[in-house]
């Protein structure tokens, strides 16, 4: 008897169709990512900034004199998420360089697309990768390391005008995952090889930030900021926590808007590279 | 030149009328005319006659520039989500998700098509179990031979129990005996399950041995359809025969009598006209002065079929 003789039968029940068609997505990328011990252990590593700031934080509040030193209030959140853009930038290379273009490489697009799907259903999942990889960095640590504060430090930071830390710390930690995860996956869009895109990734990131940093310094002017997406994150996140960092500070529309320019980049290439058609001309 | 169907009895699962699919500048299929009516069907031609783009338009992954398409009644490039649901498509390419196993990517498959995750991973144990993969179902499918590279791919188009199952060239790759499984899985599908299905392939053994019903593409243009029994059946009369001699002047001569030909390994295919016999090849032979040293009455195949459209097609 023939090995397929065994068992099949057939579905009878056909639900409708779900609405959160994403979810499936970004939950067995996340699977598959987290299987990796060196991954887990970059998580681990990226959660160290987390745990010299609660020691700061503890610090200055049983010996006050060294706040002198290591200042603690709204400021110390922002320096906080601009230093955790360093690890975004690796998870979404270790990550996120291989979502997109793994599937283009082995053909798994068109199991994604030949189902009931949308291309954007598609870019949701795998956004939503990055996304949760990137706020496990920056928002859970950022809002722990605010709750830790308030508890250590209630006279500094249970204060009405300081409200807006919270809040602070949830936009910044969404635009930076969203901005850097729509990078992430439009480069890795771009190529068929995971190592490419990531090097790719790594290059347009750091060749940006050198590129910045040669113009300030022949220029000494702070829109040199907007060369770079990470510098202009810095710049929204000075705006946003008061830090007075002379070479990013800038009005908050102004990274506001190139950050926007580069998201719809961002999808708009990712707009003509997900497709189960591949049309060369 | 635009085509028709034969008249079919049965509502068709898919329709398709003067369909016009491009590429930038290159015209892909050509204002075809067809159906896919319960059942297998094979969809024949050469590389690049139109078949692949016809299934790509029939999920909605291409939008026809001039025509219609319909399937199951709707519209893929309007409701591509409820025409893709109800499809089974295993694709031409290797299509895998590195690092998992095959049941994980079988189950991921179901529930992308909507299957509760339970549901899902129930069913492709099933699945995996039906296409032979049962034992190697917590191997990831980077480790796969070829041969169970294609099952997998059958299992994630058959999960989610489609109502029409689109294969692109399945035995592609596959050694003799893995065709042959390949094969008997598929029509195994199809009679048992009661699964209809469209078998996309340039290997007209495929389709001959899975499909009742065919259509033959070539350079994006219906070239013949219908079933294979009517299109293969003893609408002409066809002997193989062999020779002594020069055939040249018997070859013309059986032209000038309106039969054709076609050389076959150690003999000719002779393909009688309308209401002549065995005796007008004996005649012939014997004006042209070859002797005939072998003579079988045989049956059109698919493969005959397919031969003359292509050669009407070009004639054309």
């Amino acid at each position: 008897m023939p090995i397929y003789e065994q068992t099949y039968r057939r579905h009878e029940a056909r639900g409708t169709l779900r609405r959160v068609r994403f979810w499936p997505i970004t939950r067995e990328a996340l699977r598959l990512i987290l299987a990796r011990r060196a991954f887990l252990g970059l998580l681990v590593v990226a959660w160290l900034p987390f745990v010299v700031r609660v020691i700061q934080i503890y610090v200055v509040t049983r010996f006050p004199e060294a706040s002198r030193i290591l200042p603690v209030d709204g400021r110390l959140f922002g320096e906080f998420l601009i230093q955790q853009s360093v690890w975004m930038m690796f998870i979404t290379i270790f990550g996120g360089a291989g979502l997109v273009a793994n599937d283009l490489r082995t053909g798994a697009i068109l199991v994604y697309l030949s189902r009931p799907l949308t291309r954007r259903d598609y870019v949701l999942g795998k956004l939503g990768v990055l996304m949760l990889l990137n706020l496990s960095v920056t928002l859970v640590p950022g809002l722990l390391l605010y709750l830790i504060a308030l508890a250590l430090a209630p006279d500094q930071f249970l204060k009405w005008n300081l409200a807006w830390i919270g809040p602070a710390i949830v936009l910044q930690s969404l635009v930076m995952s969203l901005v850097m995860g729509l990078v992430g996956l439009a480069v890795s869009s771009l190529s068929r090889s995971a190592r490419v895109a990531g090097i790719g990734f790594f290059g347009i990131v750091a060749g940006l930030e050198v590129a910045r940093g040669i113009l300030y310094a022949f220029y000494r002017r702070p829109e040199t900021a907007l060369i770079s997406f990470r510098a202009s994150l810095q710049s929204l996140a000075a705006a946003l926590f008061g830090l007075s960092e002379r070479s990013v500070s800038l009005p908050w529309f102004y990274p506001a808007i190139l950050l926007t320019v580069v998201a719809l980049g961002c999808l708009l290439v990712l707009r003509s590279r997900v497709r189960a058609v591949e049309i060369v001309q | 030149m635009r085509e028709t169907l034969v008249e079919m009895d049965e509502a068709p699962l898919v329709e398709f009328k003067d369909l016009v699919v491009s590429y930038g500048p290159i015209q892909a299929l050509a204002g075809v005319s067809g159906v896919f009516l319960p059942g297998p069907t094979g969809l024949l031609g050469p590389n690049g006659a139109g078949k692949t783009t016809l299934l790509k338009t029939l999920l909605g992954f291409l939008e026809p520039d001039d025509g219609t398409l319909t399937a199951f009644g709707l519209d893929p490039t309007k409701r591509p989500l409820e025409v893709r649901r109800r499809i089974g498509y295993l694709p031409e390419v290797d299509c895998h998700l590195p690092g998992m196993t095959a049941a994980s990517f079988v189950a991921f498959a179901g529930e992308l098509s909507g299957l509760p995750r339970d549901e899902a991973i129930s069913r492709a144990h099933e699945v995996l179990y039906y296409v032979g993969l049962g034992e190697a179902r917590y191997r990831t499918v980077d480790t796969y031979s070829t041969g169970m590279k294609q099952r997998v791919k059958l299992a994630q188009a058959l999960v989610h129990d489609p109502d029409l199952l689109l294969l692109d060239e399945p035995t592609n790759g596959l050694d003799p005996a893995g065709r042959d499984e390949m094969l008997a899985l598929i029509r195994d599908i199809s009679e048992r399950r009661q699964m209809s299905l469209i078998l996309c392939s340039h290997l007209l053994r495929d389709v001959e041995q899975v499909c009742e019903n065919v259509i033959v593409f070539n350079q994006g243009r219906v070239a013949a359809s219908g079933r294979i029994s009517e299109l293969t059946g003893p609408r002409r009369a066809v002997y193989d025969v062999r020779v002594k001699g020069d055939p040249a002047a018997f070859l013309t001569d059986l032209k000038d009598h309106g039969c054709e030909w076609r050389e076959g390994e150690d003999s000719y295919r002779v393909f009688l006209g309308d209401g002549a016999g065995p005796e007008l090849i004996f005649r012939m032979a014997r004006e042209s002065g070859v002797q005939v040293r072998f003579l079988r009455p045989g049956a059109e195949t698919l493969e005959d079929v397919f031969l003359r459209a292509l050669g009407h097609e070009a004639e054309a």
